[in-house]
């Protein structure tokens, strides 16, 4: 009892104190630790590809909310070998559908000049987009420059060739698993791929870091 | 099975090795957001996974109202090639409305041409031995 206390403290799991153990709650804890683990792998670079796709903090976040709670509802009882691929399938979706939004939310108000879009306003907000006001080192200031460089060059990738390039060289999955991302072939992913390489190479030339 | 740095280039070893710093970066008030958002989604699998299978029909009063009001339209919809009874009092009903509307009609009735009219019904009660 006292080495299951032990473990159970470990995983902030309830402790059974009648030795009763419910094997369908032990499951249940189990796979939402699993899940969690899977989800809190993920976020951050899923994030950081919604952001690339959208140029929005907000939407990002919304982006990857959403593709977290339909990858739960949804595809939780999956083996956890195909949550990677179908999370990032089910963020690609949500990253189209706000695209889609937006291109026909900026067609309507193209008919309105006046309008002033405040999402838009605050995306591109010069104050919060500035960098902080620690100075700081030489090094620091190149790969602030190389990153921004290398986000707008990836901003401008068409959305296939720069979702087989984050998810090959920011996720690191494999052609295989990107190709499931994308629901495509192999074959699709290598020619994705290899032309964005190409055009970020072109864009970007040899940079070093 | 993941990429292996051997499989890039230099070039993409760069861009890989940008990314993964700017991933870095992502600030605490970010992090707490998607921390939030990962836990929001897991308490709602908790949550679909404790509720009881009973419970999945608690909207089958609402379905079954439906079902017969359905079921209710399609017994009382005309078949197609059905000829539907029109009642009598119907369609007068419209003339009249068209009568009431139209002033000068109405002005013409009021005026006295009443005894065409008294005529015409008494003709019609009388049946048509009476008017042949």
């Amino acid at each position: 009892m006292s080495a299951f206390a032990t473990l159970a403290s470990v995983y902030n799991t309830p402790v059974a104190m009648h030795g009763d153990v419910d094997s369908t709650d032990s499951n249940t804890t189990t796979g939402s630790r699993a899940l969690n683990q899977f989800l809190a792998s993920v976020e951050l670079k899923a994030f950081k590809i919604a952001q690339s796709a959208l140029r929005h903090e907000h939407d990002a976040l919304d982006a990857v909310q959403d593709a977290m709670l339909q990858l739960t509802r949804a595809y939780a009882d999956r083996p956890a070998e195909e949550w990677r691929p179908l999370f990032y399938r089910i963020l690609e979706n949500r990253i189209r559908d706000m695209q889609r939004r937006r291109t026909v939310r900026a067609r309507i108000m193209a008919w309105l000049p006046a309008h002033r879009d405040e999402e838009d306003e605050e995306a591109f907000d010069p104050i919060t987009q500035a960098p902080s006001e620690e100075l700081a080192p030489p090094r620091r200031l190149e790969l602030d420059e190389a990153m921004t460089a290398l986000e707008k060059a990836l901003h401008d990738l068409p959305n296939r060739q720069r979702q087989a390039f984050l998810l090959r060289n920011l996720e690191g999955m494999d052609v295989a698993q990107v190709a499931a991302a994308m629901g495509c072939s192999e074959g699709s992913v290598k020619t994705h791929h290899f032309r964005a390489v190409k055009a970020l190479r072109a864009r970007l030339g040899e940079f070093s870091t | 099975m993941t990429l292996n740095d051997e499989e890039l280039d230099d070039f993409e070893k760069r861009t890989r090795a940008l990314l993964e710093e700017s991933v870095t970066r992502i600030d605490g008030r970010i992090r707490s957001r998607l921390n939030q958002a990962r836990h929001a989604a897991l308490a709602e699998v908790e949550r679909a996974r404790r509720t009881p299978w009973w419970r999945s029909f608690a909207f089958a009063p609402a379905a079954g109202l439906v079902a017969v009001v359905l079921l209710a339209v399609v017994l009382w919809a005309p078949r197609p090639g059905q000829m539907v009874p029109i009642a009598d009092g119907a369609s007068n009903a419209v003339e009249d409305l068209d009568l009431v509307a139209d002033g000068e009609t109405f002005d013409l009735i009021q005026q006295g041409d009443g005894g065409f009219y008294e005529w015409a019904v008494a003709q019609a009660d009388a049946g048509p031995e009476a008017t042949s």
